[in-house]
């Protein structure tokens, strides 16, 4: 009995053991440096294979750096690898508003230095993207391909409602998702002409915020939802047009919906006659569903800024060196060729559609033309195109302010300003508290 | 449970009640089992569904149909190559086996501590062990958190294990409840034969509460085979070493898999305990029925 | 022969060598068994202070700093408890949301096994299917039994709103709808009351004979049986099981987050927000340790996650207290070892 269980013991430990080193993250061998780069993009989609595959060129095209890649992370991941001391050398995010996070703690170290040494000027990167990579003075993170997004049409359900032309406004959008709903004969929705929940699928309060010209904080960095009267328009537009569909009947809808980033997605499963959507779908739809007749545009605006039509919101992919790794100066050859390198940055924009960023490849020979993506594009370097404050609760706050639209949708706020006001205190606190605990 | 010899109760000869009062406990009776065969179907209705929704295509499983048409049959070998299955039953089995096997170790000197030896403390030592038993897990989660990260060993699924060759205050508890019904007569037997305490315990004691430590066994094992909240904590963030519940619960997401294949994993979860349920039943019930009755 | 401590039997008298070769037998003695206990109670012990008192008291001293794992914590006093008790807006849906759960879901789940305890101890054939049958749910991982759950209600495509259809009745929302996610919830755990039913099943059929049918003979009903006779005698296992379901309330983390992300990621992934759908829909299904895991270990603000658990283990020592006390009144330890 006893005998076993030391053997047992023993198996185990030797289990384990082999598990840990098969999932090490550098093997001390002789020859390249090993680096592991954990990345968001999904196995379960093309887009980790094209990253993949770049990256063995990559690591073909020299030979003192060889780069394992990891995919599926999630930011909780990061953080808590970076917490543990058991982070990877360079990591990657689809978040940026958690720069505020990364930068201020300085789990992600200053790139500032490295950028000087190689002589990397900051006009290589367009200024939104300077702008998402950096916070409280620190550069700790460098963007690596960016996000927008924009309006996505079915063009065969627009002809049918007899719809010339993707609309540019807010009342010409509400107009034409009213006239593309079709519903069941019990009422209930068969397929909507847009589904404006906040918080379904890339539905988040920052995006629709774009397209209503809002402003976040003053300038004394205090948060001014109840002032800025955008926000309240675009509240108020928003839960009208919810109440036109029925609460109920759009929570019952969207129930039964396919995943965003399956082949049942609701748009190119024709669920929802438009979308609002990142740049990527045009990929995924390439990937998945090829025979989808759709169009792109720029997401429609508020009537009363109509200058406004063209831009969209922009945040992206960041990259960056987490503090505490052991090859830091071979993990910055990895981030500068995978932010600066024009090739690379094309290619890559071509597999996945995402938009290049250094202005270099922006304009890059390389790059497949198509013109869905030119819409994105345009969108992009559309210069009202922004993103959103960089705080340092990173995307807590953003969540903050998506919970309260979940409960206005819901119809549980009876006073939106008071509301609002309760909201901006909130949001301030909790910047307070994430900086070191003090509350206002 | 020793039963004292009673002389025959004076018996008292039931005759046959009368019909009226046959009839009424006849219909009792199958008002009774008519709400029994109610409540199993009831019961047995959501793994009927699950079945039938893992052997769904993709479509089907997103529309309202209960019955797949055609039986998709090899969605239980897509589910093997959608997912590391077989890796985080790995996984799983290895925590689950050290965990039970530390359980047992250390919980069965402190339960005879506790039950048969006095010292001064015993009892406060107890009323420990049971303040320790109310006390959710999330209360000391943070600092233990700090602890192992500052040891290097999170991503790892030792600062689950390791917790659990220390001493259970479950199975502390219960062992201790049934030591407690060993009559004294056998220890002293052993002890007159020169045993020292040891051995008393390791072949005297042991060897009677074997019921109380299958049990133990038995709780453990199924305990640390659905647990979740502290794998999630530790290993979260490492999916090599994710366990079933944490692979079946990122099962969506990991690649966008739909509901069908999701469902055939939740049911492959599920069946080993199931199995393992209809090998040891007898062990299970008197299990279960242990802990209520002496705790 | 009892181990109790030397010295009882020291009115002997004896003459002096003697004496003092007993006491230093007795006193060796008493060493050895000292050592023995130690040894048997070591790992306990170890375990007690490392994985339970340390942790306590860092708990305590954490939740007066700003902790976030990166930097040493940072002495700022009262600052988290502040928070916690004026700002933060989550903070009292969740205590109240697990009082919920405590006074609703587990009374019925309690009455629940006992019912169905009652009818299987009544019941003469096929017994044994029964209680398998009702047993069980209660072996699937809360996991995978939270996905089943999930799907199963889904208001547009489940098999339980289409049967409901079917008979026209509209079905509710279940787990999008927040008014119904935490009866959701409930009756996903009254599914697993098997262990429970077991339980009360064996103390059912452990009560005294002869109590019922004096009873019978005195002239009582069912009702009165059940009342004098019945719940008396189980009353021990009732207390149990209520502790237990009391525990498992304040701890209740794996159903409410699966379910919560599951539910919510039916249609709304957006990329990574996965901090938003904790509590969905609308903070209904927002526990207490839910929230203290989203504060410790996504937002790792450790200290005031810190603050939490000690709010924490005020409010559990408090209910089991309370619980313990009024249990006096009414359980009945008749002849089981305490």
């Amino acid at each position: 009995m006893r005998r076993m269980a030391v053997i047992l013991a023993l198996l185990a430990a030797v289990a384990i053991g082999a598990y840990s080193a098969a999932g090490a993250v550098a093997s001390r061998t002789a020859g390249p440096t090993n680096l592991t780069i954990w990345v968001g993009w999904s196995a379960g989609t093309h887009e980790l294979k094209v990253f993949k595959s770049l990256v063995d060129e990559y690591n073909a095209s020299q030979k003192a750096i060889h780069v394992n890649v990891v995919g599926d992370i999630v930011d909780t991941k990061i953080v808590a690898a970076i917490r543990s001391g058991t982070a990877p050398d360079i990591v990657s995010s689809f978040n940026s508003y958690n720069v505020g996070n990364y930068c201020g703690t300085g789990g992600w170290i200053d790139l500032a230095p490295y950028l000087k040494k190689d002589k990397i000027s900051p006009s290589t990167f367009p200024a939104a993207t300077r702008y998402y990579t950096q916070y409280g003075g620190t550069q700790c993170a460098l963007p690596l391909l960016a996000d927008d997004y924009g309006l996505y049409y079915n063009t065969a359900m627009f002809k049918k409602a007899g719809i010339a032309h993707p609309p540019r406004t807010i009342s010409e959008l509400t107009a034409d998702a009213k006239k593309l709903t079709v519903r069941n004969p019990d009422g209930s929705i068969k397929v909507a002409g847009l589904d404006p929940f906040i918080g379904f699928y890339e539905n988040v309060p920052e995006r629709w915020g774009q397209q209503f010209g809002v402003q976040w904080l003053d300038k004394t960095g205090h948060s001014i939802l109840s002032k800025d009267p955008s926000w309240t328009k675009l509240f108020t537009w928003q839960k009208s047009l919810i109440d036109w569909y029925g609460y109920k009947n759009l929570v019952k809808f969207q129930a039964g919906l396919g995943d965003e980033f399956s082949a049942s997605n609701a748009f190119e499963a024709g669920k929802v006659a438009m979308n609002l959507d990142g740049e990527w779908r045009v990929a995924f739809i390439a990937d998945e569903k090829p025979s989808l007749g759709y169009g792109t545009a720029p997401m429609s605006v508020d009537d009363a800024k109509p200058s406004l039509y063209g831009s969209g919101y922009i945040n992206g992919t960041i990259i960056g060196i987490p503090k505490g790794g052991k090859h830091q100066d071979q993990a910055w050859q990895v981030v500068k060729y995978l932010t600066t390198n024009t090739h690379f940055l094309a290619e890559f924009s071509n597999g996945i559609r995402n938009v290049p960023t250094t202005t270099a490849s922006l304009k890059s020979p390389e790059i497949k033309p198509d013109k869905h993506f030119a819409t994105f594009l345009t969108i992009f370097g559309n210069p009202k195109s922004w993103t959103s404050p960089i705080t340092a609760s990173g995307v807590a706050y953003t969540n903050l302010v998506q919970n309260f639209f979940t409960k206005w949708q819901a119809g549980q706020v009876s006073d939106l300003h008071a509301g609002l006001v309760q909201l901006d205190k909130q949001l301030d606190a909790q910047v307070a508290q994430a900086k070191g605990g003090g509350v206002p | 449970m020793t039963t004292v010899d009673t002389p025959a109760p004076a018996t008292f000869v039931r005759r046959k009640p009368p019909a009226r009062v046959r009839r009424r406990r006849f219909l009792l009776s199958v008002a009774n089992h008519s709400l029994l065969i109610a409540a199993s179907v009831a019961f047995l209705l959501p793994f009927f569904f699950i079945v039938m929704t893992s052997l769904m295509t993709n479509d089907q499983a997103l529309s309202p149909k209960i019955w797949p048409h055609p039986f998709a049959w090899h969605n239980y070998v897509d589910v093997f190559t959608k997912a590391p299955l077989w890796r985080w039953t790995l996984n799983t089995l290895l925590y689950s086996t050290l965990a039970t096997l530390g359980v047992l170790v250390s919980s069965i000197p402190v339960a005879y501590a506790l039950a048969r030896l006095r010292w001064r403390g015993s009892q406060i030592a107890f009323m420990l062990v049971l303040i320790a038993l109310m006390l959710p897990p999330q209360v000391t989660v943070v600092p233990l958190y700090v602890m192992w990260a500052k040891l290097g060993l999170v991503g790892t699924l030792w600062p689950v294990i390791i917790p659990n060759w220390l001493g259970d205050a479950f199975s502390i508890f219960l062992l201790r409840q049934f030591f407690l019904t060993i009559p004294e007569e056998y220890l002293d037997a052993a002890r007159v034969d020169g045993c020292g305490e040891l051995r008393v315990l390791f072949t005297v004691v042991v060897r009677l509460a074997k019921p109380a430590i299958a049990a133990v066994a038995l709780f453990s094992f199924l305990y640390t085979f659905n647990d979740f909240f502290l794998p999630l904590l530790y290993v979260g963030e490492n999916s090599n070493n994710w366990v079933l519940s944490i692979g079946l619960s990122e099962f969506r997401s990991l690649h966008q898999v739909e509901w069908n294949l999701t469902m055939a994993a939740t049911l492959l979860v599920m069946a080993p305990v199931i199995i393992l349920f209809f090998l040891a039943q007898k062990a299970f019930v008197e299990g279960v029925t242990l802990t209520g009755v002496k705790g | 022969m009892s181990l109790s401590s030397a010295g009882d039997a020291g009115a002997l008298v004896a003459p002096a060598s003697v004496s003092l070769d007993r006491t230093k037998t007795r006193r060796r003695a008493a060493w050895r068994r000292r050592r023995l206990v130690l040894l048997l109670m070591s790992p306990w012990i170890i375990g007690f202070s490392v994985f339970f008192g340390y942790p306590l008291a860092m708990s305590v001293y954490l939740s007066f700093t700003h902790y976030d794992l990166l930097s040493p914590p940072r002495w700022i006093g009262f600052a988290n408890y502040h928070y916690l008790f004026n700002v933060d807006p989550q903070v009292w849906t969740a205590v109240k949301n697990t009082l919920w759960f405590i006074a609703i879901a587990v009374p019925l789940q309690v009455l629940f096994a006992f019912g169905i305890a009652l009818m299987l101890a009544r019941a003469r054939r096929g017994v044994g299917v029964f209680r398998t049958i009702f047993y069980l749910p209660a072996l699937a991982p809360p996991v995978a039994a939270t996905l089943g759950f999930v799907y199963i209600l889904n208001p547009a495509t489940g098999p339980v709103n289409t049967i409901l259809g079917h008979l026209g009745i509209e079905g509710p929302l279940w787990f999008q709808d927040p008014a119904w996610s935490k009866p959701s919830l409930t009756l996903l755990a009254m599914w697993g009351v098997g262990n429970t039913m077991i339980i009360f099943l064996a103390a059912i059929l452990d009560a005294p004979r002869q109590l019922y049918e004096s009873a019978e003979l005195d002239g009582a009903g069912p009702l009165q049986r059940m009342r004098w006779v019945t719940l008396p005698s189980i009353s021990p296992v009732i207390l149990f099981a209520v502790i237990l379901g009391v525990i498992g309330g304040l701890q209740y983390f794996t159903q409410a987050y699966v379910a919560a992300g599951v539910a919510a990621g039916q249609a709304s992934q957006a990329a990574d927000v996965s901090a938003v759908n904790l509590g969905y829909p609308l903070d209904s299904t927002l526990f207490y340790p839910v929230l203290l895991y989203e504060h410790g270990f996504t937002d790792f603000q450790m200290g005031y996650a810190s603050a939490l658990a000690v709010l924490l283990l005020g409010v559990s020592f408090a209910v089991t207290l309370v619980i313990v006390v009024n249990s006096r009144k009414w359980v009945h330890y008749g002849g089981m070892a305490r």
